[in-house]
């Protein structure tokens, strides 16, 4: 088969020692940036951009796709550990997996969160691996107006649908679109909203809004107003799973991955809805529901992990078939894959396909190395947690400038990157969604050439994208996925608040 | 709370006005497409004007809606935030003068400070600096040999020679 021939030679690529080592690199630091609060994959991924002026193509991709691999298995970590959760795609994980750790079972439950997140993210990387060359296939037939209604789609549901305020989400979608403007518009070459500034002709980095946004933003946040919270540690036990607990936890898993999978190739990403969907459907079908919320149910902590891993990798396929970025961190994969001259999209696999099967192969790679780096090597990223926040967030700061400074050379860059980290603590503060702002600035020039061309496609009139089936369809959607939520509420007077998670 | 709730409201509104007045002096020369170069920006800039007018109501009439409560204190702790903040802006006026591995150092020793004072430390011990120093240099300097040696990615130092 066509597949798997490609795929074995990705498996050679991705097996030269020197790519393998780039994995396991890639794998650790990841795994270190998820169990660390106050860095996360999107901010690691951006921080070592730079290296993409001098590391060859494959090998940082490799790099890159384990950190936002690793991540997603320390993330677990430290939710079950900490009693304070850490990012919004664990925080189900926290509600039982701390429950479980108050009653001596931490090791069962990090036994449950690694092997789960092992089996969802090989399955999803399996259905990645056959699914993505048919996508692919047949998006090569979309044209400009397709195109720009997918990316309106991506915009809807990374702004509007996700998070608590339609109003917030548009404004940091409007934020992120207004950021992507500056600089130089690729089509009529005219200078864009620069102000005179040289450094800002070539835009603004994505590197600078993501660190200024996740690094400086949460440094800042944390010194003015968690500078007295104290983070309990919860005690660890030996990593070791029961058969009663493996009987109970891989329906879980497999139950998880499918949910998790289909929210991840949609382009509504992120991960929240999938691991509170798998979170509800466990509770519901236990056989222990009196454990959920008192002693901690082990299928609580199963299915949302395995939700997540599988979402997260699911994710991928929009980024690499279509180009569509559904998160922060494959917004800044985006970003990697254009600072090498590569466009993301559906003539990925034909232009660069060693690359890409590279890549999809290292998933599985990178898989078996985290369950090893995760299992039986958890007591030492435990470690990791002790480090006191005041040098953790300080050292934060340098890796930043490292980033920042390190992909233009400006001092300028680092005086904006403060700028940005303020805007950072505002919209923290106030419960702005950030995910809108980064895939805004990543896509929105995309979708703006691919709205111009589409309009030159139908000499000037708009009704282009109503004349076209697919774009028509596609237009249907977005317009249904911003206005149903609406209706159903406006219909259903006594809106209970849990009820989008039993939904 | 609500008081700055309305003046982010109005930070975005005026964003927003800036920018459509930015689209106005740009071309509108649209070619075969029907839009030109200033249709984004004036889109945008609408979007910034409808999103800040509606902050400001929401601010003002019961706050923000749906909003998950913020973590941590409800006041801000400024001085810790100033110290930090002198860390980032020090780091950024001196990079290129004094280089990256002194640079980042006096940054990291200015940001350790700022998380302590915030942590309700006063007083600077010397030890305790002389530590901050040393953690400083240690994170900055390999660092700086990795993107300088093993990346030859440029990196400013205070000599040419790639080690400070």
């Amino acid at each position: 088969m066509d597949i798997l021939n490609q795929l074995l030679h990705g498996f050679a690529t991705a097996g030269t020692p020197i790519n393998l080592l780039w994995a396991l690199l890639g794998c650790i630091i990841g795994t270190a940036v998820g169990v660390l609060p106050g860095i996360g994959p999107a901010t690691a991924v951006a921080m070592l951009l730079p290296i993409t002026l001098k590391v060859e193509p494959t090998a940082s991709m490799i790099f890159f796709a384990g950190i936002y691999y690793g991540a997603m298995y320390g993330g677990s970590t430290t939710s079950i550990l900490l009693n304070t959760p850490g990012e919004s795609g664990s925080m189900v994980t926290a509600m039982e997996g701390n429950k479980m750790a108050k009653n001596g079972r931490a090791g069962a439950a990090l036994a449950t969160a690694a092997i789960g997140s092992f089996v969802a993210g090989t399955i999803a990387t399996v259905v990645v691996t056959f699914c993505s060359p048919l996508v692919a296939n047949y998006a090569v037939k979309l044209g400009p107006p397709e195109y720009f209604m997918l990316m309106l789609l991506a915009f809807t549901t990374v702004s509007a649908v996700l998070g608590q305020s339609t109003l917030r989400g548009l404004t940091a979608l409007a934020i992120g679109l207004a950021l992507g403007l500056v600089g130089i518009d690729q089509i009529s070459g005219v200078t864009r909203f620069t102000g005179g500034v040289p450094e800002l002709m070539d835009g603004v980095e994505v590197v600078l809004i993501a660190v200024g946004l996740f690094a400086v933003g949460e440094a800042l946040y944390n010194v003015l107003y968690e500078g007295k919270s104290v983070e309990t540690q919860n005690r660890m036990s030996r990593v070791h799973m029961s058969r009663s607990d493996w009987k109970r936890s891989w329906p879980a898993w497999i139950r998880a991955t499918l949910i998790g999978i289909p929210f991840g190739t949609i382009p509504a990403g992120g991960s929240e809805i999938p691991t509170f969907l798998s979170y509800a459907t466990e509770k519901k079908l236990s056989k222990h529901k009196e454990e959920f919320g008192t002693t901690g149910a082990i299928e609580g902590v199963a299915g949302p992990e395995a939700a997540n891993n599988a979402a997260i990798t699911a994710t991928l396929m929009p980024l690499l078939t279509l180009g569509i970025p559904t998160s922060n961190t494959t917004a800044i994969l985006l970003g990697a894959f254009q600072n090498y001259g590569i466009q993301p999209g559906p003539q990925l696999f034909e232009t660069n396909g060693p690359l890409v099967w590279a890549l999809i192969a290292s998933l599985y790679i990178g898989n078996v190395m985290l369950l090893v780096l995760n299992l039986p090597l958890v007591g030492l990223w435990v470690k990791l947690l002790k480090v006191p926040k005041a040098p953790l967030y300080a050292g934060i700061l340098i890796f930043a400038t490292v980033g920042v400074y390190g992909m233009r050379q400006s001092a300028f860059d680092l005086v904006l990157l403060y700028a940005i980290g303020l805007l950072g603590v505002a919209m923290r503060r106030f419960d702005f969604p950030t995910a809108p702002v980064v895939v805004g600035m990543i896509l929105g020039p995309l979708a703006e050439a691919q709205m111009r061309n589409a309009l030159s496609i139908g000499e000037g009139h708009w009704t282009i994208f109503l004349q076209r089936p697919m774009s028509l369809t596609l237009l249907v959607i977005v317009v249904s996925v911003l206005v149903l939520p609406r209706l159903v509420r406006w219909l259903k007077p006594q809106h209970e608040p849990d009820a989008v998670v039993r939904a | 709370m609500k008081a700055t709730q309305a003046a982010l409201g109005v930070g975005t509104l005026l964003a927003g006005i800036g920018f459509v007045w930015g689209a106005f002096q740009l071309s509108s020369d649209a070619g075969y497409a029907g839009v030109g170069p200033n249709f984004l920006p004036l889109v945008v800039g609408a979007m910034l004007c409808v999103c800040g007018a509606w902050l400001v109501w929401e601010a003002t009439s019961g706050g923000f809606r749906n909003m998950e409560e913020p973590s941590g204190d409800a006041t801000g702790h400024w001085k810790g935030f100033a110290w930090v903040s002198a860390g980032i802006l020090a780091n950024a006026a001196l990079i290129t003068t004094i280089g990256f591995i002194l640079s980042c150092t006096l940054c990291f020793v200015l940001a350790v400070r700022g998380f302590k004072v915030a942590e309700g430390e006063s007083g600077i011990r010397p030890q305790a600096l002389a530590l901050d120093v040393l953690v400083g240099l240690a994170i900055s300097a390999p660092v700086f040999w990795m993107f300088t040696q093993l990346l030859s990615i440029g990196l400013p130092g205070l000599t040419s020679t790639g080690w400070l």
